[in-house]
């Protein structure tokens, strides 16, 4: 029983740390939150309402299905890679950068500071990513007067394992780079641009190879969850006059979700390697 | 369920409009208001950077005002307004944990590379209980690298640095950090989260230190009296000045009520007045019994509060000793001769040559050669002759009388002083600073 106690306090005494610094950086990001929650109600209210409102020719979608299904690539597009770069950039760079590391580091083992800080900006993302589709989902009630199905919940889902491997990219990037600024300009420019040129360069060299590397096109699986039935074949053939085009649609659930597991994982042991070997 | 349903219509758009309007007076109104509370955060800093911060904090209700005795101490200097809240700082450190006046940090072999470039260089020295360590040394000299393998932000290359556990024994840092007694650190210039208040970070800083959470507010408001950032409590660290910034940095390091405080330059960038205060705060926390290590190129600020000094160049400790010890231990006499002319070029070799003749018995004959090689040294663009002499007394007035009598046709003293600096801070200005002294070391050449 002793031994049990000793072995609980010491989980206590591990883990306090990591919860004191997951405090501190809700308090320190709420304001980015309040200013993330605000646009993705206003975009979500603009694609949903105003749009509509404005251009009554622009009829709503005819089903439920289409109308999330637009509503939800806009969040994989930007808002999930957007609120991504900008809590995540400054995660351990900003330590280094701004040297509140020589206050923070004596007084807490870097690993569980990060850790603190990881596990708050993901709380506050999540929010964010929730609101979002509450709202969409409030939306659709309204329009379509009908509950919501059980694949916009497990989109939801997905959307959270694509904010942990976004996370853990940006979390990569500001392990090694000097300032926040740089890391928020890296990361937007690969996710944005980066995997889209590869994207495009495979589509037309490789038209056989699904993009399995990219992390976009993992993302495609947020939306396409909710088609019923899943998309078969997972590609669209663009016949030109000499040669065809295939565009990949999206991942099957078990690769995306791997593809996307892989992407957090190896990001996440590079990052605490290289930011092990840091020094102020 | 749910996929399809009736196409439905278009929503109407008529109170889009106030909702809008009014989002965007919130915001004018937002910012406007942020905007004022800025300009009035530099205000204050103004007001406090001048010193007219007088605003009266009335919290005689408080637990911490309750035990709080506000006296003016003497500063023994011009500062008329330094006031410092007599408070009880830090708990007087217990010794029942350990041996009275025992190490409590020892550095052994100590070394660390920056690829080819050796920071630190095999020092090795201890610290005992309740002292004040002094780590002197000019820029680049290894201080700040020191500090930062104590404080564990680097990793030393080669030997190791053992900390007084709280069962009394020592133990190695690098190789686990339990149990050790609670230690301090400021550390360079200090940066904080910017956009927090004082009280949240210094909350943070106690509940990472393991402060008991029902204790901290009190604590708080004790160590913002004391530094007078109390007014200063909820206002944002960004409004904050550098030497604002830098009390904070060194409430921060004793807010756990730490045995041992490490400073890394805790003046730099610091007014005189900032700096004085600085000085009283460490005089306060050493009546507590702590023991404190600083670094700093400042010898005379160290000197003020520091049993012991180690001078640290070139990553290596040339000297560490009690400053009493260390002026005893470098004992010359020293004479400086401010000419009105310097001596004609032409004439040099022979003037030298009758100094050496006519003051050579009064000249320090075991002169140590870390000081200088030679008892005679004449800095031509400063107009200067700088005399090691024996010591005495009645030397001092032979060899005026003689540079008066004896070299009347040659050149006309208008100075002759002893220096007020002490042997210490001549061999440590030695060290940062490149005389431009031609060395003679034959008569022939300028310096005797």
């Amino acid at each position: 029983m002793e031994k049990v106690e000793h072995v609980i306090e010491n989980i206590y005494f591990e883990v306090k740390p990591i919860a004191h610094a997951f405090v501190f950086e809700l308090k320190q990001q709420w304001k980015k939150f309040i200013s993330f929650s605000v646009l993705s109600v206003l975009i979500v209210f603009l694609m949903s309402y105003v749009m509509y409102a404005l251009e009554p020719t622009s009829l709503l979608p005819d089903t439920q299905m289409d109308f999330l299904d637009s509503g939800l690539t806009f969040l994989s597009m930007f808002i999930l890679i957007f609120a991504g770069c900008f809590f995540f950039s400054g995660i351990i760079c900003t330590e280094y950068d701004k040297k509140t590391g020589y206050i923070i580091f004596p007084k807490i083992n870097k690993f569980k500071l990060i850790m603190g800080k990881y596990l708050g900006n993901l709380t506050l993302i999540i929010g964010v990513v929730a609101i979002y589709y509450v709202t969409l989902g409030l939306f659709c009630w309204y329009y379509y007067g009908v509950s919501i199905y059980l694949p916009f919940l497990s989109s939801f889902a997905i959307a959270i394992v694509y904010v942990l491997a976004v996370s853990s990219f940006v979390t990569l990037f500001s392990s090694f780079m000097k300032s926040v600024n740089m890391t928020i300009i890296s990361t937007i420019f690969i996710l944005f641009i980066g995997f889209n040129i590869a994207d495009q360069l495979v589509t037309v060299f490789l038209p056989e190879f699904e993009p399995i590397y990219s992390m976009q096109y993992a993302s495609n699986l947020i939306s396409s969850i909710l088609e019923q039935p899943f998309p078969d074949p997972r590609f669209m053939d663009i016949i030109m006059r000499d040669f065809t085009i295939r565009t990949w649609l999206t991942p099957t659930f078990e690769v995306g979700i791997t593809v996307l597991v892989i992407y957090m994982v190896t990001s996440l042991l590079l990052a605490s390697i290289i930011f092990k070997r840091r020094q102020l | 369920m749910g996929m399809g349903g009736p196409k439905p219509n278009p929503p109407p758009l008529g109170f889009i409009v106030p909702i809008l309007l009014l989002v965007v007076i919130m915001v004018i109104v937002y910012y406007v208001l942020k905007k004022r509370k800025e300009k009035r955060g530099r205000a204050k800093v103004r007001a406090y950077e001048m010193g007219v911060n007088n605003i009266k904090v009335d919290d005689s209700n408080s637990r911490a005002s309750q035990n709080i005795h506000s006296t003016v101490y003497e500063t023994g200097t011009n500062v008329e307004d330094v006031e410092i809240v007599e408070t009880p700082l830090l708990a007087k450190t217990s010794n029942k944990d350990w041996k009275k006046d025992g190490v409590t940090l020892k550095v052994e072999n100590l070394s660390k590379n920056y690829g080819n470039h050796l920071a630190v260089d095999n020092i090795s020295f201890e610290v005992h209980k309740g002292e004040t360590i002094g780590l002197v040394g000019p820029n680049g000299a290894g201080k700040t690298t020191t500090i930062k393998m104590i404080a564990k932000l680097l990793k030393p290359t080669n030997g190791r640095i053992l900390l007084r556990n709280k069962h009394g024994g020592l133990q190695d840092i690098n190789k686990s950090s339990r149990n050790l007694l609670k230690f301090g650190f400021l550390i360079d210039i200090p940066a904080f989260y910017v956009k927090m208040t004082a009280y949240q970070v210094l909350k943070y800083c106690a509940l990472l230190d393991n402060y008991p959470r029902d204790k901290i507010d009190g604590r708080i408001d004790e160590l913002l009296k004391l530094f007078k950032l109390y007014d200063w409590k909820h206002e944002k660290i960004g409004t904050f000045s550098k030497g604002m910034t830098q009390k904070l940095g060194i409430i921060q390091a004793i807010i756990h009520d730490p045995n041992i405080v490490i400073m890394d330059e805790p003046q730099t960038g610091l007014d005189p007045k900032a700096r004085i205060e600085i000085r009283k705060f460490i005089r306060e926390i050493q009546k507590q019994g702590k023991t404190i290590f600083i670094a700093s190129h400042m010898l005379y600020e160290i000197s003020e509060v520091c049993d012991k000094i180690a001078l640290i160049n070139h990553g290596k400790i040339v000297a560490f000793d009690s400053i009493d010890n260390l002026e005893k231990s470098l004992k010359t006499k020293e004479l400086n001769c401010v000419l009105l002319e310097p001596i004609d070029s032409s004439s040099l070799e022979g003037v030298l040559n009758k100094l050496i003749e006519k003051l050579e018995p009064y000249l320090d004959r075991e002169l140590d050669p870390e000081i200088s090689d030679i008892p005679i040294k004449y800095y031509p663009e400063k107009k200067e002759l700088k005399l090691f002499y024996d010591g005495k007394e009645e030397s001092r007035g032979q060899i005026l009388k003689i540079l008066i009598k004896d070299f009347e046709s040659e050149f006309t003293i208008i100075s002759y002083t002893q220096p007020k600096t002490s042997q210490l801070e001549r061999i440590y200005s030695e060290m940062i600073t490149d005389y431009e002294a031609i060395k003679i070391t034959k008569p022939s050449e300028q310096e005797v």
